[in-house]
């Protein structure tokens, strides 16, 4: 009984590391305790959106409204994540009864250089939606 | 529910029938002395850890009144604050606050869960106060060895240096103690804060600026990083080698360390908190002197996180 607590802890540890592999998720957040160990986080990351239509290409600001699911997406690019993101942006045009085809977000972090510490935007990602 | 205060006779091991019972003693005037009977250290770790969920309340609008309400009736009531469910209630809530926005919350909220779930197992153990003492030392030791892991062969920019080298002229939290301690003037902080913004994809300038980073800057760079590796990995040994190898006083002088310098600088007072009362669940009721000195620390992260301390010593410097 004394140690389900700790096994608790290893199995989301672990599955974070493994996450974090696989799909990118940050080491700051997922209970893997890697926070304060890496640049990698929120400040350093973020998903470009272009909303493509007929008549249109725009690329866009992160709107109130979905400023959560992007912060989501950016700590942990998955497909399932970026799909909400878009399916958000596409009910937000449509409210504004804005044409939209297709969503396009990028996933990106920062790259610091080892002497300089010089910044650099690193695309990682690229996630396309086509509106059904 | 039988109010109290935050007496130690409302932690007596009898429960209320220890307070009720006639006093044994008189004292000068022939008035009744008051029965002092022992706190039980694993109640101070519980009731530190109901005030950690009352001073950093947490989660959506659908558990975050319920972990307060609880929280406060555990401070108020004895017997909820010794009751399985009540423990087992706030390990769901918390685990619910974590899955509601998955995966922005911050790591001490995990360790909170596990902590939570933990005293709930323990309060249903036959010997409740070896278990939940063996659980807090078993929680703080992975969540610390997961810390190390990841600072030493997981993330590619920590023992490099330049995690602390960008976070102290970035991060705003650190910015006073990089003027402070680093030795950097506003103007420069200032100055290197815009050579670190990022530019968009494929731009670059033609002149880029060059990063002031004095001596002592560098030096506390080095230091943060090296001595946040070797304290992480001090704890993490006390806590997880066997007790004849690491003695009582060193596992409790290594996470005391750790919290009295770490949350000094870093901003997360509420990790600071769970671990005092993580360190509290490990001691036996013998160690009082060990128990105010967690006491003691928890107060002082208090007014760590709440003083502007560098700040301060800033403005006092330029007079």
């Amino acid at each position: 009984m004394k140690m389900l607590a700790p096994a608790l802890l290893v199995a989301v540890a672990s599955t974070q590391i493994a996450l974090s592999r696989t799909f990118d998720l940050t080491a700051w957040k997922g209970g893997g305790f890697g926070m304060f160990s890496t640049l990698d986080h929120a400040g350093y990351r973020g998903v470009d959106i272009v909303v493509d239509a007929p008549d249109r290409s725009e690329s866009l600001q992160v709107p109130a409204s979905i400023e959560l699911a992007v912060a989501r997406a950016a700590a942990c690019p998955a497909d399932r994540m970026l799909r909400a993101v878009a399916e958000a942006v596409v009910a937000r045009e449509r409210r504004y009864q804005r044409p939209v085809s297709r969503v396009t977000l990028t996933f990106w972090r920062a790259d610091f250089d080892r002497a300089t510490l010089r910044p650099s935007e690193r695309p990682v990602r690229t996630f396309v939606y086509d509106v059904p | 529910m039988r109010p109290i205060a935050l007496r130690e006779l409302a932690f007596s091991s009898q429960g209320g029938a220890a307070a009720r019972a006639p006093a044994a003693e008189v004292d000068a005037a022939g008035d009744p002395r008051p029965v002092r009977s022992p706190v039980q250290a694993r109640d101070i770790a519980m009731c530190l850890t109901a005030i950690a969920l009352l001073l950093r309340p947490m989660g959506p609008w659908f558990v975050r009144p319920a972990i307060l309400a609880v929280a406060v009736l555990m401070i108020l009531s004895p017997a909820l604050l010794r009751s399985a469910l009540a423990w087992g209630a706030i390990a769901v809530m918390v685990a619910v606050r974590i899955a509601d926005d998955w995966p922005l919350a911050d790591n001490h909220v995990y360790l909170l869960g596990y902590w939570a779930f933990a005293i709930a197992l323990s309060l249903r153990a036959r010997a409740s106060a070896d278990t939940l003492a063996c659980s807090s030392r078993w929680l703080i030791g992975l969540a610390f060895v997961f810390a190390v892991l990841w600072k030493t062969m997981l993330s590619p920019d920590f023992l490099d240096g330049r995690f602390f080298r960008v976070t102290l002229l970035t991060d705003p939290r650190f910015g006073d103690a990089a003027q402070l301690i680093g030795g950097l003037s506003s103007g420069q902080l200032a100055a290197n804060r815009k050579a670190l913004e990022l530019l968009p994809p494929g731009a670059e300038l033609l002149d880029p600026p060059s990063i002031a980073e004095p001596a002592r800057l560098r030096l506390l760079a080095s230091a943060a990083t090296w001595g946040i590796v070797a304290l992480e990995a001090a704890v993490a040994l006390a806590m997880l080698l066997p007790a004849p190898a690491v003695g009582s006083s060193v596992r409790h002088g290594a996470l005391l360390l750790f919290c009295g310098t770490t949350y000094l600088f870093a901003p997360v007072a509420g990790f600071g908190w769970l671990l005092l009362a993580m360190g509290v669940g490990q001691l036996d009721d013998r160690q009082t002197v060990l128990r105010r000195v967690y006491v003691a620390a928890f107060l002082v992260v208090i007014f760590y996180g709440e003083i502007p301390w560098a700040g301060l010593a800033l403005d006092a410097g330029r007079g």
